[in-house]
């Protein structure tokens, strides 16, 4: 990258806070709108019945203000808007926000967004251990025929009953997959089912969580990704960067309708029976082309 | 730029009885809505019921905001209804008599 277009980029109040590569594949500011992004509906065919149970919860995300009953609007990083992915009110309970690319340039791209999470401030308590995790996706497919479908996943996985974990995990391993309907084109499996997930080495790490549960701190989000090799590489949050490079993403046959796929996702989990709520202030994808 | 608008499924393939509501939806960027209510399948003995638009200053504590509108009453048949000045959160809620049941799509379409 040359010195002019960091420079460039650098006194642009709106992309200063990022580091992205050469090109900017798309910068998602939501006070702009919902930016492409949408819900993660699950496959059915000639009934919604078919659908996956687990996708059946899933709902719209939102444009929201990250208002709180105590103190009013909160806004984003900068200006009035967030989106936000809000599960429902029932222990284990999920949901999820997806944008849908595709890719040009087999090579190095980064993701980076602001984040922050809360559960839905209902008890005048801190309520810390309500979420379970929040975390992204990539939803990939080689352009070639033999190729593979590659899903890295990350996770933080911040609580599980009541106890305050507050570390990244990773995920290899997907449900079966399984044919719906009868015309033979179209197949389901949940690959953000519970099971599965492993500790990324050296994945501890304390966010910033404040001391109510309507009080909020963003925090920075890197993800480093080789669509060539189709390999994690590196991720950072706030001050702590993790190597990626000896763990993997799911990985499986590539299907007959995805080639060059490029899907972003953002995943909320709540962990007892009230809502969690997962706001992400901006994302810009970048790439190395 | 031209104004926003969205929608936004808030109940898909769900199955309603007794007292239910949607999740609730925060969309204060948008200046009016109308809420769509369309039947899956053949309705069961939902009679007079109607369903209520409600509300929140919070999006955890709801008021009735006045608007009611009748449920579909077979199925792939539709309902609506309009709301504007409504703040920063919507959900549509009903009270089912015993025994009635409805499988429902609940569509909010919004613009700025």
């Amino acid at each position: 990258m040359s010195e002019m277009l960091r420079d460039l980029r650098l006194a642009d109040p709106s992309l200063s806070r990022f580091d992205p590569m050469r090109r900017i594949i798309c910068f998602d500011d939501f006070d702009r709108g919902f930016c492409g992004w949408t819900q993660l509906v699950g496959n059915y065919e000639h009934n919604l019945d078919s659908m996956n149970p687990s996708y059946q919860q899933h709902t719209q995300p939102q444009l929201s203000s990250v208002t709180h009953w105590d103190n009013g609007t909160h806004g984003g990083w900068d200006g009035t808007y967030a989106l936000k992915v809000q599960t429902r009110p029932r222990k284990g309970s999920r949901n999820v926000a997806i944008k849908r690319l595709t890719f040009r340039k087999p090579g190095p791209i980064r993701l980076e967004f602001y984040f922050t999470f809360k559960p839905e401030a209902n008890e005048l308590r801190l309520s810390e251990t309500d979420i379970r995790s929040v975390g992204f996706l990539y939803d990939l497919q080689d352009p070639h025929e033999g190729g593979h479908r590659v899903m890295p996943h990350l996770r933080f996985l911040n609580a599980v009953d009541g106890k305050h974990v507050q570390k990244w995990q990773f995920k290899r391993v997907t449900t079966d997959v399984r044919p719906l309907g009868t015309e033979g084109k179209t197949v389901t499996h949940d690959h953000l089912a519970p099971d599965g997930w492993e500790d990324l080495p050296g994945g501890q790490q304390k966010l910033c969580y404040n001391e109510i549960p309507t009080k909020v701190n963003w925090h920075y989000a890197r993800f480093d990704f080789d669509l060539a090799a189709m390999r994690m590489l590196e991720f950072q949050c706030n001050d702590r960067v993790f190597d990626l490079a000896p763990i993997g993403p799911i990985v499986m046959p590539a299907m007959r309708n995805l080639w060059c796929m490029l899907n972003i996702a953002f995943f909320a989990e709540t962990d007892v029976d009230k809502r969690a709520l997962y706001y992400i202030d901006s994302v810009c994808l970048s790439g190395e082309f | 730029m031209l104004p926003h608008n969205a929608t936004a499924v808030i109940a898909r393939n769900e199955t309603w009885e007794g007292s239910r509501a949607s999740e609730p939806y925060e969309c204060g960027w948008a200046s009016e809505a109308i809420v769509y209510v369309r039947a899956l399948e053949t309705p069961v003995k939902l009679g007079a019921t109607r369903a209520r638009l409600q509300i929140s200053p919070d999006g955890i504590r709801w008021v009735d905001e006045g608007a009611k509108f009748k449920l579909p009453a077979k199925k792939d048949a539709l309902s609506f209804a309009r709301l504007r000045h409504f703040g920063n959160w919507i959900r549509v809620a009903v009270d089912l008599p015993k025994g009635a049941r409805i499988k429902l799509l609940v569509t909010i379409h919004l613009k700025a």
